[in-house]
């Protein structure tokens, strides 16, 4: 196996498998959509905004929805290959581990992508928020995040996986390490939000999280995985 | 590693003298003269919120060792840093927090060592469940210590970002080189002696915690291998 073609090709595969297996099957993309919904709904009842409110809110309650759908989602990352033990099979493929781990993450990202496609335009409706115009630039900020935040949770899956109650053990770890992605993400969204201006300081801590985080969560992975 | 435990019962004993001989001096230190007595809080807070960092730096080189070269004492040093890292993050909190309230006006505030202290104490709990989480020892040392080098990496992001939306809290009380010292004279000398005693505070209780992690790794190697036999 020469050059970098054959891993990006099985990188791609990965995650195709993936979301193809999640759309005939496991169907972790509507429990997905379906909770974020329910999250709006619980933001609804605990705060019942007005609709300026609700234009302040708005950064903070889909990075929120983002947040613990993206949870969810990735507590079953693995969850379909340690069932049917086909973890040890994915292991012996001839492949460097940061591929696998890429694999895994692009599947995720993909599925994540598609929630907030759908999200952020419920959000509008359900908050009766008229941001229409900014929508692209929430998205691209919602998109930007999420890489860091799956490339890290993704990690932490792996970490959890044999772990007895795995998913609170998730959320324990993801929550406090990705609070500066939230921040950083709150803070740029408000900025897109009042001045329609993409650009800035917080926009630069997006994107050194993510680097960060899409450089080393590869290695780490290798390192967990190591027999 | 048991003459280690061997020499930490002298450790224990010398860590109690200084701790009394500075405690001694942290009631004899003159009132400060805006804060009076609440200042000697601060002999407590500023010398474990030190250890807090400090024992997650070791905790965090113990990993690296650990992984680098599979040592099961580097490990067994890592399972024993985190309780204690923990507790001293813990008494950092609690005392800034009674501290705060008659000196600030509140008893929290979100700034940027507050916040980076407290996500400090979460990935300290966080580190300790996915040990006891993980059946398999061996798997669990190693998930552990990834986790701890993440969350090194990942500290220092946190506080420098939410230093951005500061912030109420004093610059630190000594070890700045541009401001010089901003506790001198009499309130200094308790500072440090407190500061040392906590160090060894530390290291005794990070040893003590690991002995008991060894024994019972032993009893548990013993216990696989009796029902093994059975």
């Amino acid at each position: 196996m020469g050059g970098v073609q054959p891993v990006l090709k099985a990188i791609y595969r990965l995650a195709w498998k993936d979301v193809m297996a999640d759309f005939r099957h496991r169907s972790t993309f509507s429990s997905m959509l379906f909770f974020s919904v329910a999250v709006l709904l619980v933001f609804q009842a605990a705060f019942e905004p007005d609709p300026r409110e609700a234009q302040r809110l708005v950064p903070g309650l889909l990075w929120t929805t983002v947040l613990f759908t993206t949870i969810m989602g990735l507590g079953r990352v693995f969850q379909s290959e340690e069932e049917n033990g086909a973890f040890e099979g994915l292991m012996l493929a001839p492949l460097p581990r940061g591929a696998i781990f890429f694999g895994k993450w692009l599947g995720n990202l993909a599925l994540s992508l598609m929630v907030m496609v759908m999200l952020v335009p419920l959000t509008l409706i359900l908050f009766n928020v008229t941001l229409w115009s900014r929508v692209p630039m929430l998205l691209f900020l919602l998109f930007l995040g999420t890489m860091g935040l799956t490339a890290l949770g993704v990690l932490l899956a792996a970490m959890t996986q044999t772990a007895r109650s795995r998913e609170t053990l998730l959320a324990l770890l993801l929550l406090p390490l990705v609070s500066p992605l939230l921040i950083a993400g709150v803070q740029a969204m408000a900025v897109v939000i009042t001045s329609g201006d993409l650009s800035g300081p917080w926009l630069n801590l997006l994107l050194i999280f993510d680097a960060i985080y899409l450089a080393l969560a590869p290695w780490g992975f290798g390192w967990l995985v190591e027999e | 590693m048991k003459r280690l435990f061997a020499l930490n019962r002298w450790l224990g004993w010398l860590t109690l003298s200084l701790l009394a001989a500075a405690l001694w001096l942290v009631f004899t230190a003159p009132l400060d003269y805006q804060q009076g007595n609440s200042v000697r809080i601060l002999y407590m807070h500023v010398p474990s919120a030190k250890m807090a960092l400090f024992v997650y730096i070791a905790l965090t080189v113990f990993s690296a060792w650990h992984l680098w070269k599979k040592s099961e004492t580097a490990d067994i040093l890592a399972e024993a840093s985190a309780p204690v890292g923990a507790a001293f993050a813990l008494v950092t909190l609690v005392s800034g927090s009674i501290w705060g309230k008659p000196m600030w006006g509140t008893w929290w505030a979100w700034d940027a060592r507050l916040t980076s202290m407290l996500v400090l104490l979460i990935l300290y709990m966080g580190i300790i469940a996915l040990r006891n989480g993980i059946d398999d020892p061996i798997k669990g040392g190693r998930a552990t210590a990834i986790l701890a080098i993440f969350g090194a990496i990942d500290l220092p992001i946190i506080h420098f970002s939410v230093s951005w939306w500061r912030t109420l809290h004093q610059p630190p009380s000594f070890g700045q080189a541009s401001t010089g010292s901003t506790i001198t004279g009499p309130l200094l000398p308790p500072l440090v002696w407190m500061s040392v005693a906590f160090i060894f505070l530390g290291t005794y209780l990070v040893i003590l915690k690991a002995r008991e992690i060894r024994g019972r790794r032993i009893l548990e190697n013993l216990e696989t291998e009796r029902t093994s036999h059975a």
